[in-house]
């Protein structure tokens, strides 16, 4: 993208738009039998992801089952404790991120117009 | 784009919870119900959901097997409750056989109520979801303003 700081806002929402995909999947398989939570460590990937170098996408994520979790008599594991945790905190996170991104475009934008924005 | 796709996640669990629902209903409305087209009561229904990708083109059942893509739910079976009828001594009864008994279906509408409790709630994790990724999409489109 832009520079590199747009480039880093770009992979972290990438990062949690792929993480609120696996929460929605863990919620919508809520009542399904044997399912296991599905999730990988944000704060390692994002750290991998922040270290590519380049202006390539790195891979998404391979998701695996969470551990610890109390399973239920049909073998389901899903906490919707947890999902629901999971989703609003995704959805601050992309939220404060937009802003910065909203914040370097703007300036972008004032540099653009010579300063009379 | 990915988000787009955790809409028809979403969306997949609802459908999923809807029908349960419809299934759970039909038991209750059919708790007395001592004559099907197929004879005998009726039955007690109910769903099996199981885990299954999401989104038809080939594309993106492509990707889905390149990256171990989330899963969406579907129904997977709807089981018949094959267990014996409860017999009823109602001899005044039309259905009644030869001794005078009646055979209803073994519906307990706590356990139906129960689990339509249980969808209800679950379509309303499935909405909430689909309202915050909703919510993201529309962020990111305030950054074409």
């Amino acid at each position: 993208m832009l520079d590199p700081t747009t480039t880093q806002l770009d992979r972290y929402l990438t990062l949690v738009s792929q993480r609120q995909k696996l929460v929605a999947s863990n919620i919508a398989n809520a009542d399904t039998p044997g399912y296991q939570t599905q999730d990988f460590d944000f704060e390692a990937q994002l750290h991998a992801a922040l270290q590519a170098s380049g202006d390539s996408t790195p891979a998404p994520p391979l998701a695996s089952a969470v551990p610890g979790l109390r399973v239920k008599n049909d073998g389901n594991n899903v906490d919707l404790d947890r999902e629901a945790r999971l989703l609003s905190e995704n959805a601050l996170r992309f939220n404060m991120a937009t802003n910065f991104l909203r914040s370097e475009l703007k300036d972008l934008h004032m540099a653009i117009q010579g300063g009379s924005s | 784009m990915s988000l787009f796709n955790s809409l028809s996640v979403s969306a997949s669990g609802m459908t999923a919870q809807r029908q349960r629902a419809e299934v759970l209903v039909e038991n209750i409305a059919n708790a007395d119900t001592t004559r099907t087209a197929g004879g005998g009561p009726y039955r007690r229904q109910d769903v099996v959901f199981e885990a299954q990708a999401v989104g038809q083109p080939f594309s993106s059942v492509f990707q889905a097997q390149l990256d171990n893509q989330p899963k969406g739910v579907a129904i997977s079976q709807v089981v018949v409750d094959q267990s014996e009828p409860d017999r009823r001594y109602l001899p005044g009864h039309p259905d009644a056989d030869k001794d005078g008994y009646v055979s209803f279906p073994k519906v307990n509408p706590a356990e139906d109520m129960v689990d339509l409790m249980s969808a209800s709630r679950s379509y309303q994790a499935n909405v909430s979801a689909i309202s915050a990724v909703k919510e993201m999409i529309n962020r990111s489109m305030d950054l074409f303003r």
